[in-house]
């Protein structure tokens, strides 16, 4: 538990450094291109690590046909979040995309769909997941609400000529 | 509508890839999951790149190569996603997965770190992420 915790933090932690490395790589790159570079170096970068701790026993294994389409799933984020951000703008996509990765993740731990092991359901763990929506959609829009507020109570309160949120 | 629909669809495929992930990794090995799931997006991002006729991947010698190595971190998320789902469920690794991210990213923007744009941090953000806190509390009660 305590490793599965601790490992959760460090990925999370890489996942926010890497978007934010890919996002200066967007500024000059084109969102597949980037996507393909990416790819290309978290494969030899798991092909070397997998080659330091295992050696050649990296390539013995025994793949069932599904597992090389797996793939599919890196391109289906990637044109559906950029889609998303692309309409919405940053603050209001990656809100909901975070909710509806949680909520997924509670069907699929209910379901245990794909030999996953199965994590009965609770109404604790809905309140758990709902609490961390909330987190999420105050912590994305939060921003907007408080300059929202801001620029009224300046409005009100001055001459009404408040231009520059802050 | 269809930015909603958009998100939504992409937050099923970035827990659907968790689970993949970590039942591929159950049938072959951790490396050996990383390894094949990389390899074939790389070769289908390559595919979308090459029938856009996309040319932009010339512009990388302007990327600082800190930057542009970004894509090598993914070692160490999929390792990591996989034994956390292994070792406690989908539900889990991806609460404390986002609130570790957004802690990230409050220390990258507060500070102006990597090229962001440097943002001031509101109480509405500390205030979400403790809610988020309490959330991964309340989960694993």
């Amino acid at each position: 538990m305590a490793i599965g915790i601790l490992l959760a933090l460090l990925g999370g932690a890489f996942v926010c450094l890497q978007n934010t490395f890919n996002a200066n790589v967007k500024k000059h790159v084109s969102v597949w291109s980037t996507t393909a570079l990416v790819l290309l170096l978290g494969f030899l970068a798991s092909l070397a690590a997998g080659l330091a701790f295992e050696g050649s026993r990296l390539f013995e294994f025994q793949a069932q046909p599904w597992f090389w389409f797996s793939g599919i799933l890196g391109v289906g984020v990637v044109a559906c979040v950029t889609q998303g951000v692309q309409i919405l703008g940053p603050s209001r996509a990656i809100s909901l995309i975070m909710v509806s990765q949680i909520f997924f993740g509670l069907m699929w731990d209910t379901l245990g769909w794909f030999g996953l092991e199965k994590v009965a359901f609770t109404w604790q763990s809905l309140l758990g997941v709902l609490l961390i929506s909330g987190g999420v959609l105050l912590f994305q829009l939060g921003p907007r609400l408080e300059q929202h507020n801001a620029l009224k109570r300046k409005s009100v309160g001055m001459d009404g000529s408040a231009r520059r949120p802050l | 509508m269809r930015g909603i629909f958009f998100a939504l669809a992409g937050g099923f495929f970035l827990t659907f890839q968790s689970v993949a992930n970590a039942t591929i990794s159950t049938g072959i090995g951790t490396w050996q999951a990383a390894t094949m799931t990389q390899f074939t997006g790389f070769v289908l991002a390559l595919l979308i790149v090459v029938m856009l006729g996309d040319r932009s991947y010339l512009n990388l010698k302007t990327v600082p190569p800190l930057y542009a190595s970004g894509g090598m971190l993914a070692a160490v998320v999929l390792y990591s996603n996989m034994t956390a789902v292994h070792r406690m469920g989908v539900t889990l690794t991806i609460g404390i997965f986002l609130i570790a991210q957004l802690v990230a990213a409050v220390m990258i923007d507060s500070k102006g770190w990597f090229d962001m744009a440097k943002q001031r941090i509101g109480r509405t953000q500390i205030a979400g992420l403790l809610l988020m806190i309490a959330g991964v509390i309340v989960l694993k009660w």
